[in-house]
């Protein structure tokens, strides 16, 4: 009878849970993908759905590529309408692959946004910018590095002082959009060959690469290195928002990523997903961003982020997008050949 | 399984119940277990296979892998061994203690145990630094193994518990009475008899190492393994080829390990389970056994507190490593992912009860002398010699259109996580199923008892333990899951470990810590409660007297 009893129970905790969960699609929902932490995520649809009166069911996971790889998986019935946050080279590959559908706003147009921060196509619109920074973790360096007099690293070239040895961190080129786009800066910056030479330079004196972005801010914050690479908003958010002892800085011949949103083909709600890219691009949502996440807005109309330098006032490295896209996998292949981790 | 005798298939269809039982459920491991790793396999095309052993990084991520296997998988045996030796003799002290903590890292979400580790032996760690003062690097192979020992030693311990306890201690007094000294009483009887329990622990474990990658990821630094390799690909590069071929790669070394388990294991019949259970107490553990497998549970309990204590008082730090004053601020934050728990618990208690009753239902029939029960046997085992993530892309690829499709339901992630863990439940069945006489089994089919009957009334009462550990394991290590629930989560049904990961990621530690000591709190009371339920099962063991 227990055993009957015991069975019984379990049949019924198996069925309860069909039916739940099942997501169907409605004309007043859109379902998005966000590479954008939570807060932003939650903070700009709230305002997306005062605005348009539509729903926003997010998922957001901090890894624009586990988002891709999701859209890929997806592909013969996607689930999501947009795909938001992370730099555009995560947005491009999709675009190649027949992934997403094209679209051009009018808001794009009307805000005076730079062509540059959009794809000629349509397949994708930028809507934030960062830039890469080096950052320190001021608690260490008091310790370890300012009783012997170290000066501060200013630039890119300073990061390969012998001072550094086994303290530099940064995310591996190899899996993060952030990594790549160092490496692909340092080519611009030095040249290709150069530019090898130098990364091995500053290899002697990597503790490690991590294989997610947000990971560097993780262990520099912890200490376990003292000087390291990441977006500088990363790190002006860990010191601002989370009081992790750390300072960032952005050097000359810095290289910066484009935050891009777009439309997935085949979603259940196309319309919806027109409506939310057009919404990105307009002032709020910018603000939010520059506010929480300390990312710079593309449009003019909105305030600098506290803590970071205007954008403008910033030096880039002549940066080739498309080049370095193109180029990407042989870069990286190279990255393994000649750095090996 | 190639040679199908004729008798064989007569027998079958003299028992219909047994040979459809074993149909479905053959059709059901082929739909669940089969299908998702084929779609992964032909994702790549086979000159991308072809180019594998070009690639300097892969060849490294797989010699460094089966290193960490043999280093972590010999030492979380053992421990896991000692644990299991220590905690099943009544008179070693604090077994029930001992017993409850080395559950605990069961708990905990993978990369809870590196990073509660990187806290307190890091750089900046709690006892390395500011008590000890030293200045440790504790990432890279030797931080993985100290991580790997103690997240995977439970594991080793509840099976090789569940065998050793199957044994009957007049055994041991009929070896003593005829004047053989502890030692050889422990080598000879115990460990000789529990040998499928530690073999069995030995190939779980050592598949889990071969797969980990949350604690991998967190804490093996620069150091390339397969699983994580695996994982990058796809976190980083979107890479779902190069995932499936690092995969494909880390599926070698586990079919291996696979034969391997088959040819120990079979060498010996282990009956000990008569029918005609005694009511015989153990008889006392000599004292320098008894207190040195005493002292070596105390020390890894230690070990594993730490875990425990770095994020409970991470929970109410306001700075960990800065400001030590205490806050609650963390936890109103927490709050606000409450129903992520819930979806937790719901999902886990699924995802227990098809592996439970999958996992006695499938080492039933493979005990049988049914052709292709090595099929269905194998099948059951393969899910563990597959990531989290392969398993998790397998799901979205195999079940994202008509006829299965489960894609953005709660089902999928069940599915997804029950199979994954079918291993770990079929693996105890197997070793509780080795124990049981079959000369019960043939005085009911004698009586007249059919396939089915028989295991009613037989097999289900004496696998009743085997099926509420699969559930109890299966239940908390989909609650603490990432790997899988990254690629299935949908909008509107997020975890808490989705939630945590991403509270993690991006740097709101104390509100993670806060999350995970309830889920921590909230898996300890559904744990309780299954034990309540299903303890009287548990006793009513014949192993120990019917008392």
């Amino acid at each position: 009878m227990r055993r009957v009893l015991i069975l019984g129970v379990l049949a019924t905790l198996v069925l309860s849970g069909a039916g739940a969960g099942v997501t169907f699609a409605q004309p007043n929902r859109i379902v998005v993908y966000s590479a954008l932490p939570d807060l932003e995520t939650t903070l700009v649809n709230r305002e997306f759905t005062r605005r348009t009166g539509i729903q926003v069911e997010a998922l957001s996971v901090a890894a624009a590529g586990t988002l891709a790889a999701r859209i890929r998986a997806e592909k013969d019935r996607p689930r999501a309408d947009i795909f938001v946050g992370g730099s555009a080279d995560f947005h491009a590959p999709l675009a190649t692959e027949g992934l997403l559908l094209a679209y051009r706003s009018p808001v794009a147009a009307e805000a005076r946004v730079s062509p540059a921060y959009r794809d000629p196509n349509g397949f994708w619109h930028g809507w934030y910018l960062g830039a890469l920074g080096i950052i320190i973790n001021t608690d260490r360096w008091d310790r370890d590095m300012a009783p012997r007099r170290v000066a501060k690293p200013a630039t890119w070239d300073d990061l390969i002082r012998p001072e550094f040895r086994g303290q530099f961190i940064m995310p591996s080129p190899m899996t993060t959009g952030g990594g790549f786009i160092f490496v692909a800066a340092q080519i611009f910056r030095l040249g290709e060959d150069r530019a090898w030479a130098w990364l091995r330079q500053l290899n002697a004196n990597a503790s490690q690469y991590t294989p997610t972005a947000p990971g560097t801010i993780t262990l520099l914050a912890r200490g376990e290195g003292i000087v390291g690479m990441q977006w500088a908003h990363e790190g002006i958010g860990a010191r601002l928002a989370n009081m992790q002892p750390l300072e960032t800085l952005v050097p000359p011949d810095t290289a910066f990523e484009i935050g891009a949103v777009s439309i997935i083909k085949g979603g259940p709600n196309p319309d919806g997903a027109r409506a939310y890219v057009d919404f990105l691009l307009t002032r709020v949502p910018q603000v939010i961003n520059a506010s929480y996440g300390f990312r710079y807005p593309v449009r003019g109309d909105v305030p600098v982020p506290t803590g970071a330098t205007p954008f403008d006032q910033l030096r880039f490295v002549r940066y080739d997008r498309d080049w370095a896209i193109q180029n990407m996998s042989r870069i990286r292949e190279r990255w393994q050949r000649e750095i090996g981790r | 399984m190639a040679t199908v005798s004729l008798s064989d298939l007569r027998r079958q269809a003299a028992d219909p119940g047994v040979a459809l039982a074993f149909l479905v459920a053959l059709a059901t491991l082929g739909v669940f277990v089969l299908y998702p790793t084929f779609r992964v396999l032909v994702y790549p095309a086979l000159a991308d296979y072809l180019a594998i052993p070009r690639s300097a990084r892969w060849l490294q991520a797989a010699r460094n892998s089966l290193v960490m296997m043999g280093l972590s998988t010999a030492t979380a045996t053992l421990a896991g061994l000692v644990f299991a030796f220590a905690t099943t003799r009544p008179d070693v002290p604090g077994r029930r203690f001992f017993r409850s903590v080395a559950l605990l890292p069961l708990f905990a979400p993978p990369f809870m145990v590196a990073f509660a580790y990187i806290l307190m032996f890091g750089r900046q760690g709690l006892i390395t630094r500011t008590l000890l003062g030293l200045d440790v690097n504790i990432f890279g192979w030797h931080g993985l193994w100290l991580v790997q020992t103690v997240a995977f030693f439970p594991l080793a311990m509840l099976i090789i518990i569940g065998v050793l306890e199957a044994i009957n201690p007049s055994l041991e007094h009929a070896a003593r009475n005829l004047g053989a000294d502890e030692w050889t009483v422990v080598r000879t009887i115990t460990l000789a008899l529990a040998r499928p329990g530690i073999a069995g622990a030995a190939l779980v474990v050592a598949i889990s190492v071969l797969a980990d990658f949350g604690n991998a990821v967190v804490i093996a630094g620069g150091f390339p393994l397969l699983a994580t390799e695996a994982w990058f690909r796809m976190e980083g590069l979107a890479d779902l080829k190069g995932a499936a071929l690092v995969v494909a790669m880390l599926i070698v070394p586990t079919t291996v390990l696979f034969f391997l388990e088959r040819y120990w294991v079979s060498r010996r019949a282990y009956v000990t389970v008569t029918g005609r259970g005694s009511p015989i107490d153990h008889p006392p553990t000599h004292p320098a056994l008894r207190w040195t497998a005493a002292a070596f549970c105390a020390a890894m309990s230690v070990l594993v507190a730490l875990v425990y204590l770095g994020v409970i008082a991470g929970a109410f730090t306001t700075v960990w490593g800065r400001d030590w004053s205490p806050t609650l601020a963390h936890w109103r934050l927490a709050a606000d992912r409450l129903p992520t728990l819930w979806a937790s618990v719901r999902i886990g208690a699924l995802a227990g009860a098809i592996t439970g009753a999958v996992a006695v239902a499938v080492a039933f029939l493979t005990s049988r002398p049914l052709p292709l029960r090595g099929v269905l046997d194998f099948l059951a085992v393969l899910p563990g010699a597959l990531p989290g993530v392969f398993v998790g892309v397998g799901f979205v690829l195999a079940f994202n259109r008509p006829p299965l499709e489960l894609v953005g339901t709660v089902w999928i992630i069940a599915l997804a996580l029950a199979f994954w863990h079918l291993p770990m439940g079929y693996q105890a069945a197997v070793a509780t199923l080795k124990q049981i006489e079959r000369s019960i089994e043939e005085a009911a089919t004698n009586l007249g008892a059919s396939g089915l009957r028989v295991l009613w009334d037989i097999y289900l009462p004496l696998l009743r333990r085997a099926f509420a550990g699969a559930f109890v394991v299966s239940f908390i290590r989909a609650v603490t899951n990432v790997s899988i629930v990254v690629f299935l989560v949908a909008p509107g049904n997020v975890v808490a470990t989705f939630a945590i990961l991403n509270m993690i990621g991006n740097g709101i530690w104390g509100a993670a810590a806060a999350l995970t000591t309830m889920l921590l709190a909230l898996t300890l009371v559904a744990v309780w409660v299954a034990q309540v339920a299903l303890g009287r099962a548990v006793r009513g063991l014949p192993t120990r007297g019917g008392a």
